[in-house]
């Protein structure tokens, strides 16, 4: 044994991979048909693999320690700024910013030249809000003009506008002087970390917008809070919605996570739908790539013989078996994942993100090793255990 | 023996070896039925999604909005809108002589999926008391209608059936305190069965607002529209933008819809294109394992034409049997399914819808599965006929 296995490394085990290659070879259509087929089945893998790391991302990105109170019913009484301080008071909360929302048009046609506004205190907004980055100065300014509005570049761009411009917004949000337009002046930039220019929004300050405006005075929508200790976010989300419980705004808190879980589940059951795919292109591709791997290798019984009769062991006939599943495998399979990681940004728009992530990429390599390695062990078994003389004898 | 004759012979005969090489030939039904389930289940949850959305429309209904916003969400009148459109000509009368119109409002209301306890909106609508005069597909199943004042709602049978806690005598929290169920509709293929309506003054009030999305009107006939179209321009008052039912629900297309078809054609055609080798590969090598067989039938005289022509029905017969497995795991796996995603006429409220696997889509399927069947079987054939007789025969 110890004699024949030296022999099978010095002397077969040079000509180990050549035999691979041109057992791969043998039938180069099948092998290129099988490859193609397993470059495809790994691009749309990596996409939904992706779809589901996406959404898994995003709920993971989320920031744990950041809560949000909204309204519960939407479009009803909104909460009184002075809960503000209430909710301050509660252990482990460490600020709060409040959010009030401001929407009318440039010009007309009012549809299509919309400004939306977010009304904060700007320099607790962006602490609580680590999305959304303002640019050097803008903090200060926003500080120094209270009509002062930042905005988004895309925001800046659509409608020309400079810094240091004044506009006016026509509203549907009355004014104490009786008018609906807003004069607001520009004095800085802010944009969403992951996707710049991609934004269309602007922020004021809530001091300004709520001296003026006639109806909802003094309230907020939305309360955002940073809290202490994260493991505690349940418990200090019911302590807010206590404060609010049986007024006409009852309210809802919920951590950063729990809204990202709530968006995945709002579009519909997403890792259901993409698991099912992936679950009918995993068989289909199991089954396929199963029958060439079985063919292949039983086509060749008498060559297997022959080697055998050489003096290969049945592991070396078994490892040949196994190295040629997994040279068919493996470079389509990453050649599928690459394609994948190059395509998926084309689908952001109508999608949301896919992230061919390196545990993507990892999990799909895995997959295609184990399925080379499952396709190719019956006909290997199988060819290990032959009887020398009656393989052969098939020739 | 003419040339049909010999295709039927060699067909035949290459049909009554598919036993001997299964595996082979199973590769091309397996991967065609996977391709042909995947996508008819993606593109029945697309079509179910457009049929529910485009519903009952009507050419003698129309819808006035805001001028330039093309989704009721989009829009806002106020009820000084409301009068004048109310006394616009070419609106059909009922037998008091009222107009028949609703003014209507939407905003959200939140409730729990039945299937996953997760919490959703869907689509709460203000409407006017002519509401089921105009929609005449909605009937009152269960209950009694709404009385105006009072907060009480009424539920489309989709939502009753997909979320929890909207069963008559159930309390509802919304805007103001508990709103209490009095009664299920149902009747439409559309989307209004997924939402829960109210009397619109009474969500006005108790969401103080001021402003309705939307009027509906019901037309005199289908050639009023234009009367009523020129007669709201006319209106020095208003700013408003008139549509068909038909014209709306194809203006205000949704994104969710988009996103499902990109979806379905996507995964389709990469799936497609997958199956496509995997039916090449299977038929190369069915003919490649039958060179002999097949060089010797050219020798006793077949013409290569008939060779051919039964590799390539062969493939077509294998594809269509993939095809019929394809849709019969569709059919058992989602046939008939409700579910429920975004859609609604609130952005992120939600559209409830079934998955139907009907006609169109099995011929869809079948018409794909003969394309591949086609495409993969072509090459070989074409290899099979013109592969030299001697030279194949001497392979022994």
């Amino acid at each position: 044994m110890h004699r024949l296995w030296a022999c099978t490394s010095r002397e077969i085990g040079m000509k180990f991979l050549p035999l691979v290659w041109s057992g791969l070879w043998r039938r180069p259509a099948r092998s290129v048909l099988t490859g193609l087929c397993i470059v495809i089945a790994f691009l749309l893998l990596g996409l939904l693999d992706g779809v589901n790391a996406g959404f898994a991302k995003a709920i993971a990105d989320a920031h744990r320690d950041l809560l949000v109170t909204n309204t519960r019913v939407r479009g009803g009484g909104q909460m009184p700024i002075s809960a503000m301080a209430t909710i301050q008071s509660i252990p482990g909360v460490k600020e709060v910013a409040p959010r009030a929302y401001f929407m009318g048009s440039y010009r007309e046609p009012a549809a299509k030249n919309t400004v939306a506004a977010i009304a904060t205190q700007p320099e607790l907004f962006f602490r609580l809000r680590p999305a959304l980055i303002v640019a050097k100065g803008g903090l200060d300014a926003m500080r120094a003009t209270r009509a002062g509005m930042l905005a988004t570049p895309a925001l800046l761009e659509y409608f020309g506008w400079k810094i240091g411009d004044t506009i006016t917004v026509r509203s549907q949000i009355l004014k104490t002087d009786g008018s609906s337009d807003w004069t607001f002046t520009l004095v800085g930039t802010f944009d969403t970390a992951k996707e710049p220019s991609r934004a269309y929004f602007g922020i004021i300050n809530y001091s300004y917008f709520d001296e003026y405006r006639v109806e909802n005075r003094g309230t907020a929508e939305t309360f955002y809070l940073r809290i202490a200790d994260p493991s505690k976010a349940v418990a200090t989300a019911a302590a807010v919605d206590r404060i609010f419980a049986n007024s006409s705004h009852e309210t809802r808190t919920r951590s950063d996570q729990e809204r990202a879980e709530y968006q995945a589940k709002q579009m519909g059951d997403v890792a259901f739908f993409t698991n099912s795919i992936m679950g009918a292109v995993l068989f289909t591709l199991a089954f396929l790539t199963g029958n060439t791997l079985r063919q292949s290798l039983q086509e060749r019984t008498p060559e297997f013989a022959i080697l055998k009769a050489l003096g290969y062991t049945d592991l070396g006939i078994l490892s040949l078996a196994y190295t040629e599943a997994l040279l068919l495998f493996m470079p389509p399979a990453a050649l599928g994942l690459a394609l994948a990681y190059l395509v998926a940004p084309l689908a952001k728009e109508d999608i949301g993100a896919i992230v061919v992530s390196p545990a993507v990429t990892l999990a799909g390599l895995l997959c295609a090793a184990l399925l080379a390695l499952i396709g190719a062990s019956l006909p290997a078994l199988r060819l290990s255990r032959m009887s020398i003389v009656a393989s052969l004898g098939k020739r | 023996m003419n040339l049909v004759s010999q295709i039927l012979a060699v067909t035949a005969m290459n049909l009554r070896s598919i036993p001997q090489r299964l595996g082979n030939s199973l590769v091309i039904v397996v991967g065609i039925a996977g391709v042909v389930a995947v996508l008819i289940s993606v593109l029945a949850m697309s079509l179910g999604f457009r049929t529910t959305i485009n519903g009952d429309a009507r050419v003698d209904r129309a819808i006035v909005l805001s001028r330039g916003a093309t989704a009721e969400s989009e829009s806002s009148l106020s009820r000084e809108n409301v009068a004048a459109v109310m006394n616009a000509a070419g609106i059909r009368h009922d037998a008091q002589d009222r107009p028949i119109i609703s003014a209507e409002l939407i905003l959200v209301a939140p409730v729990a999926r039945k299937r996953d306890n997760s919490d959703v909106n869907i689509t709460l609508r203000g409407v006017g008391a002519q509401y089921f005069a105009i929609r005449t597909e909605l009937k009152l199943v269960a209950g009694r209608m709404f009385h105006a004042g009072k907060q009480e709602l009424l539920v489309g049978s989709s939502a009753r059936e997909q979320f929890a806690g909207l069963e008559i005598g159930n309390q509802v929290r919304l805007q103001d305190g508990d709103w209490t169920v009095v009664g299920t509709f149902a009747g439409a293929n559309g989307s209004r069965e997924s939402e829960v309506i109210a009397d619109a003054q009474t969500v006005m009030s108790a969401y103080k607002l001021d402003a309705v999305s939307s009027v509906s009107v019901l037309l005199d006939s289908e050639s009023s529209f234009s009367g009523l179209k020129d007669a709201l321009a006319e209106d020095p008052t208003l700013s408003v933008d008139v549509r068909t039912e038909p014209e709306y629900l194809a203006t205000a297309s949704s994104t969710v819809n988009r996103m499902l078809r990109i979806v379905a054609y996507v995964i389709g055609s990469i799936m497609a294109l997958g199956a496509l080798f995997g039916a090449l590969n299977s038929m190369h090598s069915a003919v490649a394992a039958r060179t002999v067989e097949m060089a010797t039938l050219r020798a006793i005289g077949f013409s290569s034409t008939a060779v051919a022509a039964a590799v390539l029905i062969e493939a077509l017969l294998l594809a269509l049997a993939g095809a019929a497995a394809g849709v019969a795991i569709a059919y058992a796996a989602f046939n008939g399914t409700t579910i429920s995603t975004l859609g609604g006429a609130v952005w992120d409220s939600q559209l409830v819808y079934s998955l139907n696997i009907t006609p169109p889509l099995v011929v869809i399927a079948i018409l794909i599965a003969c394309t591949l069947g086609l495409m993969g079987g072509i090459f070989p054939a074409i290899r099979a006929a013109r592969s030299n007789v001697a030279n194949a025969l001497h392979e022994t």
